[in-house]
């Protein structure tokens, strides 16, 4: 049921009152996605230090494996892939939304300085208090929301299109970096180790717990999303058309700020500040999907560098196994500067 | 004078940006059924005006009503609805196209789950007939020219489907032939019975295409009524400090506003 008389490019699914709009383009980038996130989860799931060969992985996962290989899968390898797809899927969505939100292509929870407030959470729990990983976990989550609040009360009422919630959240990230300056020069170095490793972000040793914890953040997430999808597009013509066109134009705008603050807040707490997640995911999915609206595939995306990020730290250099962090950005960076040059040179994108 | 009821109104209305008032005690009816310009110099308010009609701006004091109730207290889909907005600089995202745009209008009309229904489909078909843009519909906005660009952009109101249509400044930025196209196609839209009100800055296509004026200055209301009424030597220069003379246009037999020479260039 293709749209013949007017060539919007988009199949219909129309059910009584109901209608769905499917553009072949997206719904090839989403399931392409998803595929390359399977076959990157099963080959990670599969290989380190104990291997595993496709049958053996079938056999761990439907519960006739050995000990060994269900401990492996189950306890070791398993919550390390859920946590990684759902940081990477936490991550994605609130560059998505924040870039959305704010018209710019930067706009992304490093710039805004949320992520520099979740490390202040964190190194304030390491360095003054000595915390556990479950305090600093949770102080890193109520860094990146109190941060997400302050920016929220410092432009509220204004265009965050504009360059003024740009500009707040740079010179709130500034502030922070300050601070975290200060906390590491103040640590002794068993603690300045232990905050440069979160900082660098890392996902080694998680649990079922945090990954439920993040799984449960992103389902919120998603759901608020979903509920102010349609309002967000309608601000990608501008705040005047938007509200024209009747769209909640202020309730669209908190519900997006706190969903992408929370969404920040709980892949940071969980992962550290994976470098670089938030900010090219929605670029990667754009260039895949051809539009900008696509937020499932933002996540998708964003869960996808995180997990092969993770895979190739565990894999490591020279036998070492690095931090995801490290990681993160080379895989993100690389591929967006291969998708930008190719597509420039196709002429196909700016 | 019609007896009908205006479908948009402000009563009594301050209106300004901060501490800032443009207009206070503005009252102002929007005819129905009628072509309405807003005329006036510069900074006399009449964006504000259009923009609280809009209700892009709420009034600190006094009211908008549209339908006889305070626009504010309704869900402003309801309003969209009602009321379709054309913005000075609207903004189209990056490589969207003709069709993709036009659909956007459909808006309010739809939700989540009502993505694209066969009136949509047959709606957006319409408005870019009724625009002559059937043609563009697979083209990158961007690379449109600015005429074919603000067709584009009615288009997409239209597929709004409301009663009443505000525009702001719809001829600021285009060439002669462009303005009076776009103007040739808002007169086609009210003879077909919506009601426009729009703010042009040319006081001759003012006064050639609207049905009913209104002369704005410091904020206030100068004078309304029909053109013929309204565009003449004293009230153009209390309203624009323009010494004119008024002659008939040869060809729509409307007022037409032709400044008076300064003496040295009578040479």
């Amino acid at each position: 049921m293709s749209t013949a008389s007017t060539p919007v490019r988009a199949a219909v699914i129309r059910v009584g009152d109901y209608s769905v709009r499917l553009r072949g383009r997206t719904v090839a980038a989403v399931a392409g996605c998803v595929l390359a996130l399977v076959a990157v989860a099963s080959w990670s799931a599969s290989t380190g230090t104990f291997e595993l060969t496709p049958d053996r992985l079938w056999a761990a996962l439907t519960g006739s494996g050995t000990h060994a290989e269900e401990f492996i899968i189950w306890t070791v390898r398993l919550p390390r892939l859920a946590t990684a797809v759902c940081v990477g899927a936490c991550l994605g969505l609130a560059g998505a939304i924040f870039q959305t939100l704010t018209r710019n292509a930067l706009g992304s929870p490093d710039i805004l300085g949320l992520t520099q407030g979740a490390s202040v959470g964190a190194l304030g729990a390491i360095v003054i208090a000595g915390a556990s990983t479950t305090v600093v976990t949770g102080s890193a989550a109520a860094g990146a929301l109190g941060t997400g609040l302050v920016i929220y009360l410092l432009t509220r009422g204004s265009d965050p299109s504009g360059y003024r919630l740009v500009l707040v959240g740079i010179g709130v990230a500034a502030i922070l970096a300050g601070v975290n300056g200060y906390l590491l020069t103040r640590s002794d170095i068993v603690d300045a180790s232990r905050a440069v490793f979160w900082l660098t972000g890392d996902l080694a040793g998680r649990d079922w717990g945090q990954a439920a914890t993040v799984a449960a953040v992103l389902a919120a997430g998603g759901i608020a999303t979903l509920v102010i999808s349609r309002g967000l597009d309608a601000l990608r013509l501008g705040e005047v058309t938007a509200v024209g066109l009747g769209a909640g134009v202020g309730g669209v705008r908190a519900t997006a700020l706190v969903t992408a603050s929370i969404l920040t807040a709980g892949g940071v707490a969980v992962a550290g500040p994976l470098a670089f997640v938030a900010l090219a995911a929605p670029h990667i999915a754009a260039r895949l999907t051809g539009s900008s609206r696509s937020f499932l595939c933002a996540a998708l995306v964003g869960a996808l560098i995180v997990t092969v990020a993770d895979a190739a730290a565990v894999f490591g250099v020279g036998g070492r196994q690095l931090p995801t962090g490290v990681v993160t950005g080379v895989v993100g960076g690389v591929y967006l500067m291969w998708l930008l040059v190719t597509q420039r040179k196709k002429g196909v994108m700016p | 004078m019609t007896v009908s009821p205006s479908p948009l109104a402000v009563e009594n209305a301050t209106l300004g940006y901060g501490r800032l008032a443009i207009s206070e005690g503005l009252t102002v009816d929007v005819p129905d059924g009628e072509f309405t310009v807003i005329i006036g110099p510069n900074a006399c308010g009449k964006s504000t005006l259009l923009k609280a009609l809009a209700r892009m701006l709420k009034p600190s004091a006094g009211r908008v009503l549209l339908d006889g109730r305070d626009i504010h207290s309704r869900s402003t889909r309801t309003v969209a609805r009602r009321l379709g907005l054309l913005p000075q600089s609207p903004i189209a995202p990056d490589g969207i196209t003709v069709a993709d745009l036009v659909a956007r209008g459909r808006y309010p009309h739809q939700g989540i789950l009502r993505q694209w229904s066969a009136r949509d489909e047959a709606v957006v078909a319409e408005a870019m007939e009724a625009t002559d843009i059937t043609d563009l519909a697979s083209r990158s906005v961007d690379e449109l020219s600015g005429g074919q660009r603000q067709r584009v952009w009615i288009a997409m109101v239209l597929a709004q489907q409301t009663p009443l249509l505000l525009l702001d400044e719809p001829t600021t930025y285009l060439d002669i032939t462009h303005q009076i196209e776009v103007l040739d196609l808002c007169a086609k839209l009210h003879r077909e019975g919506r009601t426009l009100v729009a703010v042009l800055h040319d006081l001759n296509q003012a006064a050639r295409y609207a049905t009913h004026l209104i002369a704005m200055r410091d904020g206030a209301v100068v004078a309304e009524g029909a053109p013929a009424d309204i565009v003449t030597d004293d009230i153009v220069e209390k309203v624009f400090d323009l010494p004119c003379r008024i002659i008939e246009d040869p060809e729509t037999a409307t007022p037409l506003v032709i400044p008076r020479a300064r003496p040295r260039d009578l040479g």
